[in-house]
């Protein structure tokens, strides 16, 4: 009994402190026809752990909703960006990681993937200290980054311990 | 010597910068394929004279090895004959291979890209002989080059483009050079720009023009062979998904050619079929 409880309880740690990407809107120039659009849904939809993906040729958005328990990184979808010869710019994403660093320098890392970034507030008045060392979802922007980069800095909208 | 810079052109790079499968089918265009996009284009072109009707049929093979360098390769088959002049704009019975590289891609906002596409490639004689005084010329490969630049985007294209092929000599005879150029406007309604798994409509306004050489026969230029044209016409372009399709006809503006050595050209078409093949294939992190 006592190994079943314990297999329940490794089984659930894991989920519970899982980083990962849960949606990600990318900004794309450059795509003006339907094939340019299906080449980055195919591309996206290629990625482990890519759930759905809607292009908007009129806004140039791209929308990848995540499945739990990915482990998608920021390079793959710039990637599947660039293959198709386009260009990738900010970039607004729903987050899960560990927050550390501190109250001043707080870190976001996404262990699952091995993106790290450094948090960049969009507003004052966003207190981070009592979050630091737990696993917490974030919502933000990742701004440009050049070809084959991945920005290191996510410019944070809202912060909340996961749940 | 000749035949090794002609090998060396074709493994280190293009040849054909016509872009049926994302843009005009007649003239030439500056996209290429996405990296590890296989793309396959089959099509008949037309060339309508005096002296008979041409077909030909073939089809392209195109590979992108980057996402902005293309290799790709057509082999055509052409039946009827018209005794026509020499042409680039529309296939005859050479096959070709080559690449082609987008050496400027500059992407300026939403759905909008100026981008270059230089292409060079080889052509070699097909197994079957042209039609008219091209029939009777010892045939040997040439070397294909273009340029085209241009502006795409969600509402219009625009795209100049200029290409040159050169043939080497065989036997004393030498198939004639030819100058190539083309001009096409593009143009999307507001209504037709709409999602990407939609059938995706564009219509075009194809110029194009070429100036054959002289045809050298036996060491002797043939008097008056040297030929050009100024062609004019409409082309539309659909595409879902993978599929494309793309027709178009046009009719000459301009025409200086002897009418004793070739006949005369009066209408050339094309219809042409695209199938193109994205690669899901990501790294890992």
């Amino acid at each position: 009994m006592k190994k079943i409880i314990a297999a329940a309880l490794f089984s659930l740690i894991p989920l519970a402190a899982h980083a990962e990407y849960e949606q990600v809107n990318l900004t794309v120039f450059g795509m003006d026809c339907a094939p340019c659009a299906h080449a980055i849904h195919v591309s996206m939809k290629g990625i482990q752990g890519v759930n759905t993906v809607d292009v908007d040729l009129n806004t140039g958005l791209v929308t990848i909703k995540l499945t739990p328990g990915n482990n998608a990184s920021m390079r793959q979808f710039n990637e599947a960006v660039e293959k198709n010869g386009f260009t990738h710019k900010d970039a607004d994403i729903v987050v899960k990681g560990r927050l550390t660093g501190t109250a001043n320098a707080p870190v976001l890392e996404v262990s699952g993937t091995q993106d790290r970034y450094a948090l960049s507030p969009t507003a004052s008045g966003l207190d981070v200290a009592s979050l630091i060392g737990k696993a917490v979802t974030v919502t933000g922007v990742l701004p440009q980054a050049s070809k084959g980069k991945v920005s290191d800095t996510l410019r944070y909208k809202t912060i909340t311990e996961a749940r | 010597m000749k035949s090794l810079v002609v090998l060396a052109c074709a493994f280190a790079l293009p040849g054909i910068a016509m872009a049926a499968d994302h843009g005009p089918v007649f003239s030439y265009a500056t996209p290429v394929n996405s990296q590890r996009e296989l793309s396959f284009d089959t099509g008949i072109f037309g060339r309508g004279g005096s002296l008979g009707t041409q077909l030909s049929t073939g089809s392209s093979f195109g590979y992108g090895l980057t996402p902005h360098l293309t290799i790709n390769a057509f082999l055509p088959a052409t039946f009827g004959s018209g005794s026509l002049p020499e042409s680039r704009i529309m296939p005859g019975s050479e096959w070709s291979a080559g690449a082609s590289w987008r050496f400027l891609h500059s992407v300026t906002s939403v759905g909008k890209r100026i981008e270059s596409t230089a292409s060079l490639g080889v052509v070699v004689p097909g197994p079957q002989q042209d039609s008219g005084v091209l029939s009777s010329l010892h045939r040997a490969p040439g070397v294909a080059g273009s340029l085209a630049t241009g502006l795409a985007s969600r509402s219009q294209y625009l795209w100049a483009g200029l290409g040159y092929t050169r043939f080497a000599e065989a036997s004393e005879d030498r198939r004639p050079d030819t100058v190539s150029w083309s001009g096409v406007y593009g143009y999307r309604p507001a209504k037709l720009r709409r999602g990407y798994d939609q059938w995706d409509y564009r219509g075009f306004a194809e110029l194009t023009g070429e100036h054959t050489g002289s045809v050298l026969k036996s060491g002797v230029t043939l008097p008056n062979s040297s030929t050009t044209t100024v062609w004019l016409g409409p082309s539309v372009l659909a595409i879902f998904k993978v599929v494309a399709i793309s027709g178009g006809v046009q009719a000459p503006i301009f025409r200086d050619a002897s009418d004793s050595i070739y006949g005369r050209e009066h209408i050339r078409f094309a219809l042409n079929f695209s199938y193109l093949k994205y690669s899901s294939h990501t790294s890992s992190h």
